[in-house]
């Protein structure tokens, strides 16, 4: 046995003393291990909410437009230049990525409805419904009807447009649009839906048709389309994706005339992403103060802990020991406290996190959703865990019981030998 | 074993206390041969122990030097003081002090272990001790679970198992009945005779004192008398001791 092994058999049975005083400290850490985990899993449900619901109704994950689609949105401006491009074969080489889950086209056009006598304006979307549903849960949100079906003319339509128009499902509504040739497009379609989001702005402007309708009002060839939308397999590492997605677009495809524009949400959703932020750094920052609490509390019991063994101090530094080594031991105390805590404190943060992230409670029964940041929420306590977590809070629990012992290692130290031996 | 002589020069140790500050030892000045089994006798508060933790290094001096062998314990510094203690100084107090977390045989290889030395070594000389002072079979035990005898026969060995030139022993005996204290004795003496350890003991027990080839005796910080051979005053008793010195 070396002497610091030696070091670490006295800090150990030192800690067994007094097993009570042990337990409670340790339960102290333990529990400021299980705050932090599930404050830090409640945090990041609440942004996975945020940042889900605030893409997952329109907006997508990650969008490739043409390169100077944005931000005037002219119609001209589709993928591939005037010509298009082959939207198959493109959404292909979109979905091939390993992070990309699914990958949607659509088509944008201004316009507008009448029925009867009313007339609003509104926003023309294209889409390839099959496909959009495994991205967007815009088409998920129909209240009545059903999604409109290729070549039949048939339109969806936000609540409150119907409500505008008077319109009904089964309704005909006139949509006049102006045309990639110059001229203006109009027909004659049926409502088939109607859908509610929940979204002001999307239920009073939005009609969703096919995506080969709205190319054929609009005049345009059926490999033209404004956007191709899609989902992620980690969304909080989107940017990362979507540059890894814009490199593997350009080297699968260099000889295509337009450059694509590759735009995660944190740059379409800015504010979503500034929430996000905030939200992780309040928890952040409640995090550091359940542990700065920890650190006074694990302090104080050590330094009762060192005060009540001056004497042993002043006995080894007789024998010929350092500080140094006299401090160590205070600190093994604190790393072995701290090992304690954290085993503790994983037994008992796992199960509850794993059982809270399968079965969030449900908390519709007291609350209604609400809108926040242009975004709904569902009255769910989500939890969320990734490896982070852990891993982070851990050190940081070792760090509290280490720095909490280094004053008491640093008085052990100070320990006059004859003073104390003297009981002075 | 090394050659330690302990010399004092005009060494002051005052408290600093209100009102008045505490001059506990005044201007001592003396020189203890390598070898020597020495007791510094007095009443309490004569000084005794404050000057026995002066020589080991436990406490600094106000005014004066120290030297043990070679080393001016008054101008090392805190790391060297430990040094010197760990390799050549044994310590035995009078509360016995073993660590009460390390058995009896942890406690006794402690300063072994310290200086690294392999645990088949520590092991055989700690066991060959025990058994030398009556202390086999107890190598496991806690101190909380030994007698005051047996605990302060383990504090010896902790403090001569190293074989260090010089023990400084504060009031060993005071907490032991008379056939432990002769046995404890007996053992310092024997180690005294045959490696040369120097023994340098604070203490007011007059079985010690008797047992002391030089007798010092102070007073109010003072030496008072520094005899060869000296034998027991009458008056001195076996008072209950204390290590304020």
């Amino acid at each position: 046995m070396s002497s610091d092994a030696l070091w670490w058999r006295v800090a150990w049975r030192n800690l067994w003393r007094n097993a009570h005083r042990t337990w409670i400290t340790a339960s102290g850490l333990a529990f400021g291990y299980f705050a932090s985990i599930v404050l830090v899993g409640l945090t990041d449900g609440m942004n996975a909410e945020l940042v889900e619901n605030g893409t997952r109704l329109m907006v997508g994950q990650v969008q490739i437009h043409a390169g100077d689609y944005l931000p005037e949105r002219n119609m001209h401006r589709t993928i591939g230049g005037y010509g298009g491009t082959d939207v198959e074969s493109l959404l292909t080489r979109i979905e091939d990525h390993p992070d990309i889950e699914h990958a949607t086209p659509r088509l944008f056009g201004g316009g507008l409805l009448s029925s009867g006598e009313r007339t609003v304006a509104g926003l023309l979307l294209g889409v390839d419904a099959e496909r959009e549903v495994h991205v967007s849960t815009l088409l998920a949100t129909l209240d009545e009807g059903r999604l409109p079906r290729g070549g039949a003319f048939e339109v969806v339509i936000g609540q409150e447009m119907a409500r505008q128009l008077e319109a009904g499902v089964g309704d005909e509504v006139v949509v006049v649009v102006p045309a990639a040739d110059g001229s203006m497009g109009n027909d004659l379609f049926t409502v088939s839906g109607i859908f509610q989001t929940g979204t002001p702005g999307i239920d009073r402007d939005y009609a969703v048709l096919p995506l080969a309708d709205l190319q054929s009002l609009m005049a345009m060839a059926p490999g033209r389309i404004h956007e191709i939308v899609t989902t992620v397999t980690r969304s909080r590492e989107t940017p990362a994706i979507a540059a890894s997605l814009a490199a593997a677009l350009e080297t699968t495809a260099p000889e295509d005339p337009e450059p694509l524009d590759v735009k995660p949400w944190t740059e379409l959703r800015p504010e979503l992403h500034e929430a996000v932020a905030l939200m992780d750094s309040m928890s952040f920052v409640i995090v550091i103060i359940i542990f700065a609490m920890a650190v006074f509390g694990v302090a104080n019991t050590m330094l009762i802990g060192t005060f009540e063994r001056r004497r042993e101090f002043a006995v080894i530094r007789a024998l010929g020991t350092t500080g140094s080594s006299v401090s160590r031991t205070v600190v093994y105390e604190g790393v072995m406290l701290g090992a304690i805590s954290l085993a503790a404190g994983a037994l008992v943060t796992w199960p509850v996190m794993v059982w809270w992230h399968r079965t969030p409670p449900d908390l519709s029964r007291w609350l209604r959703g609400f809108e926040w940041t242009g975004v709904q929420w569902r009255p769910v306590l989500r939890v969320e865990y990734s490896v982070d977590a852990p891993v982070v809070t851990g050190v940081a629990l070792f760090a509290t019981a280490i720095f909490a012992a280094a004053y008491p290692a640093w008085r052990a130290t100070r320990v006059p030998p004859a003073d104390a031996l003297a009981d002075r | 074993m090394t050659d330690l002589s302990v010399r004092t020069e005009d060494v002051w140790k005052i408290y600093p206390q209100e009102p008045e500050p505490v001059e506990a030892v005044r201007g001592i000045t003396l020189e203890i041969e390598s070898g020597d089994f020495v007791a510094m006798a007095g009443p309490s508060g004569c000084g005794k122990t404050t000057l026995l933790n002066m020589i080991g290094g436990l406490t600094d001096a106000t005014r004066g030097r120290i030297w043990v062998g070679d080393h001016e314990m008054t101008r090392m510094s805190p790391k060297e003081r430990a040094r010197l203690r760990l390799d050549h100084i044994g310590f035995v107090f009078q509360a016995y002090n073993l660590l009460p977390v390390l058995s009896a045989l942890e406690n006794a290889e402690f300063t072994l272990l310290l200086r690294g030395v392999p645990a088949a070594e520590r092991r055989r000389r700690v066991h060959a001790l025990f058994d030398e002072i009556g202390l086999e079979g107890l190598a496991d035990r806690r101190p909380g679970r030994l007698s005051g005898g047996q605990q302060q026969r383990v504090a010896v060995a902790r403090a001569v198992v190293g074989e260090p030139a010089l023990v400084l022993a504060d009031e060993p005996t005071a907490n032991l009945d008379s056939a432990a204290s002769a046995s404890l004795l007996d053992t310092m003496e024997r180690l005294n005779r045959e490696h040369g350890t120097t023994f340098v003991f604070a203490t007011h027990d007059p079985r010690v004192m008797d047992r002391a080839r030089r007798l010092i005796r102070l007073v109010d910080g003072r030496i008072e008398s520094d005899e060869r051979d000296a034998p027991v005053r009458p008056g001195e008793t076996h008072a209950p001791a204390t290590s304020t010195g």
